[in-house]
């Protein structure tokens, strides 16, 4: 890796930190882990690709919802930032389906905790 | 028309259908208002409210509705949906009770990697400290901010940076305590595993305001991920000049170490630890000296808890003005729980100091499961104690908590419901402490094992009322002989348990009956015959044969035989069999 | 035998990698730990020597942290959560009928040394609770009446 310097600290505004503007973020701590969360991820990442679509998905730490893991975050443009809970590998498929292709929430996954 | 979207959502536990019927009103009132193309009606598994009837979300103007009716569908589609205004009589107070700071990265950016950590902010703090701050400015920039540890004892971090900084040595060492032992609190992996540079970001800036070069990780081996992440977090920050020599062009030299924790919970004690590290068996040592004075390797240490560390980049980088703007008069910030037990949601919360007790049980955890009664909050872990439930409007800061009889602990927050029995609580905790008690000193090591065989003698129905004096004297003697923290605090669940329901422990005692129905010695169960429909279940699951009786005559069970496993309570469909 | 001879050049290896950091021997022990799943004792009599440490030193660490073990592991290591958390939710109810189907008590390992039941404290996953872990794998929300099938499967898997 190349060495960081200070300027390279300075220089970023962290209000203005883009993710772009589609992404996929999964919940990745020992408890998501737990709850199937590698499973999810894997999925997406395979089923992404299988059907063409286009979406940038990460790993993420602990969401704060540690009892309805696993957790997904999606966001699409568009479409208010969603997280999802109690993600199977099926519903990880949907929400690439319904979601992110036909920009359509899920029902019955959204938790919309604080 | 912009897009809008619906979330709908059933509040009350109770109601499992009404929620389709609503769905039902919405969309044909949408239909009828020609909407179903602009609006979205999306049924969500939570929202934030709890018991407060149907509720819906509009976004996005994020207006919230609860307590809806049928009859107020139309009037919101009409005037909200369509006409954009807000229906006052309906709108509901929500506000946040959340405050993310310390884990404001974890969950949002990739904890693998360096890049969305500097994208984030990351680092700023260090740059800062390093180009424009005396090591003094630090101290000055903490005292300022009023952060306590969050290890458990709440002890001023600027204080103890403060005297490690004034030691003449040169070796000096930062640790930071990843042991998290408090069983059932995980906040600590959580920081470690979400945004394991927020860490190492406080170690460096602790490393540079004490005069040290060396920081060592002690992480518990039960957490092989964080171990894992942390190490990446290491290897990235080295190679990236952030750790090692000329630390981003300074003359500030600084490298870091993980070691691993053994499964001893006394190592999570500050004397254990160093001792741990230096790779021996972690009994603790009087003290003082304080390891800021004499830590490891005999050289000034500082050993700080993983959240405080946390604290520190976010601190320096808004200035401690700013941190102490948030909290109580004595405690600044933010405090991370992990809240579990019977609380609907359990799960990791970040909230201001001084937020009650119930704002975090009912509005955040979302309440009790299953509508039941909260009996209690414990808080601390095996050191800490419980809080009754007429206590819930209490501040939670590290005063007030003390006051009660429990601590602010690492952040271990369980509900306790009516069917937890007190009793075997503390058996619980003091179980765990004669088990970690590293049987160093006479008060813990006999003190913590006679406790646990009066509360066995209880639990199994052959209490005296004079146990309860024997109770509270072994304790007392334990509170103040003990040689480390362990000892010192593992009667405190002993203690407030006897506190506050004394009661129940009479119960135990006098009546030989535990009303939780937890204590097996102390419950019986009985098959209630006018309830009973003599469909033969409970005998057919019931694995000692206990039960007998036929489909005619009805059924009994035979208390000699019954070894109180409660299959035939669970198994009963017309709660025809009792407990108690 | 193959693993063990490899460990046994892989101990002079780690020895080397650790000898001039300081209280390294908790971290070596973790090492031997990690491959065998215990501390054998003719590799602690070798690290004596390799470290120039008196075997009671050795001794007397492995023995005062939980984590370290004097006997072999069974195939598979089922640890059942007994942290605050689990058993609020009634883990002792999984480790009761766990005990019923392998008829084994916590601590033991079954006759044919398939499997080896531990109570630990807090796996750090308590919003799922109640949990046990097999080997690696973290089962959460786990209810009495699935452990059967969750035991069957390892079985199995051996057949
Ligand atoms: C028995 C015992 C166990 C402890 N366990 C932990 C622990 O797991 N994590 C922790 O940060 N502090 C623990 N502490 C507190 C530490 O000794 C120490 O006070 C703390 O790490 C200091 O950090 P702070 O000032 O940042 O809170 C424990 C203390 C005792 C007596
Ligand atoms: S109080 Fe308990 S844990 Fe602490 S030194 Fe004494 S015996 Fe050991
Ligand atoms: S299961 Fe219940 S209803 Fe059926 S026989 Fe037993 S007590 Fe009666
Ligand atoms: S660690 Fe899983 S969401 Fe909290
Ligand atoms: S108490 Fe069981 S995982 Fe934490």
């Amino acid at each position: 890796m190349k060495k960081i310097t200070k300027e390279d600290i300075e220089k970023v505004d962290p209000s203005k930190k883009d993710l772009g503007k589609n992404w996929i973020k999964v919940g990745m701590s020992t408890c998501g882990v737990a709850a199937g969360a590698d499973e999810v991820y894997a999925a997406l990442i395979d089923e992404a690709k299988k059907r063409n679509i286009e979406i940038d998905i990460r790993k993420c730490g602990c969401q704060g919802a540690c009892s309805v893991e696993p957790l997904v975050e999606v966001n699409v443009e568009g479409l208010p930032k969603v997280l999802y809970g109690r993600v199977t590998k099926d519903v990880a498929v949907t929400i690439l389906e319904r979601h992110v292709r036909n920009k359509k929430l899920l029902h019955d996954y959204i938790f919309e905790i604080n | 028309m912009e897009k809008k979207i619906i979330y709908i959502r059933d509040t009350d536990s109770a109601q499992k259908e009404r929620i389709n019927d609503y769905f039902t009103l919405f969309s044909n009132e949408l239909r009828d208002a020609n909407l179903l193309e602009q609006v979205q009606l999306v049924k969500v598994a939570d929202i934030g409210l709890y018991e407060k009837g149907v509720a819906v979300k509009i976004i996005p103007e994020n207006i919230v509705y609860s307590g809806i009716k049928t009859t107020d569908v139309k009037e919101i589609v009409e005037e909200t949906i369509r006409g954009g205004k807000i229906i006052k009589d309906l709108l509901c107070g929500k506000k946040s009770k959340q405050l993310r700071a310390v884990l404001k990265n974890c969950g949002y950016i990739d904890p693998e990697s360096l890049e969305d950590y500097i994208a984030a902010g990351g680092y700023k703090a260090l740059v800062k400290v390093l180009t424009e701050m005396k090591p003094e400015a630090v101290v000055e920039e903490l005292k300022k901010s009023g952060l306590r540890g969050r290890g458990g004892a709440g002890y001023p971090t600027w204080m103890k940076w403060n005297f490690a900084r004034g030691m003449n040595s040169p070796e000096k060492y930062v640790i930071c305590n990843g042991d998290e032992g408090d069983p059932g609190a995980y906040m600590d992996r959580s920081v470690l595993e979400g945004d394991p540079h927020s860490v190492l970001e406080g170690m460096i800036i602790a490393g540079y305001t004490i005069g040290s070069t060396k920081g060592y990780f002690y992480i518990r081996a039960e957490y092989p991920l964080a171990v894992e992440r942390v190490q990446k977090a290491i290897d990235q920050a080295t190679s990236a000049g952030l750790l090692g020599n000329n630390i981003l062009g300074s003359n500030f030299n600084f490298e870091l170490e993980i070691r691993l924790g053994a499964g001893a919970f006394v190592c999570g004690e500050e004397t254990s630890l160093i001792a741990s590290i230096e790779g021996k068996r972690g009994t603790p040592h009087p003290r003082p000296p304080y390891p800021s004075v004499k830590g490891l390797w005999g050289k000034p240490t500082i050993i700080n808890n993983v959240e405080t560390l946390a604290n520190i980049p976010l601190l320096i980088a808004g200035g401690g003005t700013k941190f102490a703007s948030v909290g109580t008069e004595k405690s600044k910030g933010t405090k991370v729980f992990a809240l579990t037990g019977k609380v609907k949601n359990s799960g990791l919360v970040e909230v201001p100091m001084g937020i009650t007790l119930r704002e975090i049980v009912y509005d955040i955890g979302g309440g009790i499961i299953n509508n039941r009664d909260i009996k209690a909050i414990q808080t601390g872990g095996p050191s800490g104690g419980v809080i009754p439930q007429e206590f819930l409007d209490t501040p939670v800061d590290y005063e007030n908590l003390g006051k009660l009889g429990s601590i602010m602990g690492s952040g271990g927050m369980i509900a306790i419901d009516d069917t937890d029995c007190l009793v075997d609580l503390a058996k619980f905790y003091l179980e765990f402490c004669v088990d970690e008690s590293c049987g160093k000193c006479a008060p813990c090591r006999l003190g913590g094992y006679q406790l646990l065989q009066i509360l066995k003698k209880i639990s199994g129905g052959n209490g005296e009322l004079e146990d309860l004096n024997r109770l509270k004297k072994i304790s007392y003697a334990m509170q103040k002989a003990s040689l480390c923290g362990l000892g010192q605090s593992a009667s405190n669940p002993v203690f407030s348990t006897i506190r506050y329901f004394e009661e129940e422990y009479k119960r135990h005692i006098v009546d030989k009956k535990c009303p939780a129905g937890k204590c097996k010695a102390l419950i019986s169960f009985k098959v209630i015959s006018e309830k009973c429909k003599k469909c033969g279940l409970c005998m057919k699951n019931c694995p000692a044969n206990a039960i007998t009786g036929s489909r005619e005559a009805g059924y009994i069970v035979d208390s000699q035989k019954c070894i109180k496993c409660g299959v035939c309570f669970d198994v009963c469909k017309f709660k025809a069999v009792m407990k108690e | 035998m193959v693993k063990k001879d490899k460990l046994q050049a892989d101990l002079e290896g780690l020895v080397k990698k650790w000898k001039d950091k300081k209280g390294n021997l908790i971290m070596i022990l973790h090492s031997i730990e990690n491959i065998y799943g215990y501390v054998p004792r003719d590799t602690s009599i070798k690290l004596s020597r390799l470290l120039d440490v008196p075997l009671a030193r050795i001794y007397e660490v492995i023995t005062f942290y939980n984590y370290f073990k004097l006997e072999p592991p069974a195939k598979h290591n089922v640890a059942v959560c007994m942290g605050t958390a689990c058993y609020l939710k009634n883990a002792a109810s999984l480790i009761e009928e766990i005990e019923k189907i392998l008829h084994i008590k916590e601590g033991q390992s079954t006759k044919d040394g398939m499997f080896h039941l531990d109570v630990v404290r807090c796996l750090g996953c308590c919003g799922l609770a109640p949990v046990m872990m097999i080997d690696e794998k973290v089962y959460g929300k786990v209810k009495k009446s699935e452990i059967v099938d969750i035991l069957s499967k390892y079985v199995k898997e051996e057949e």
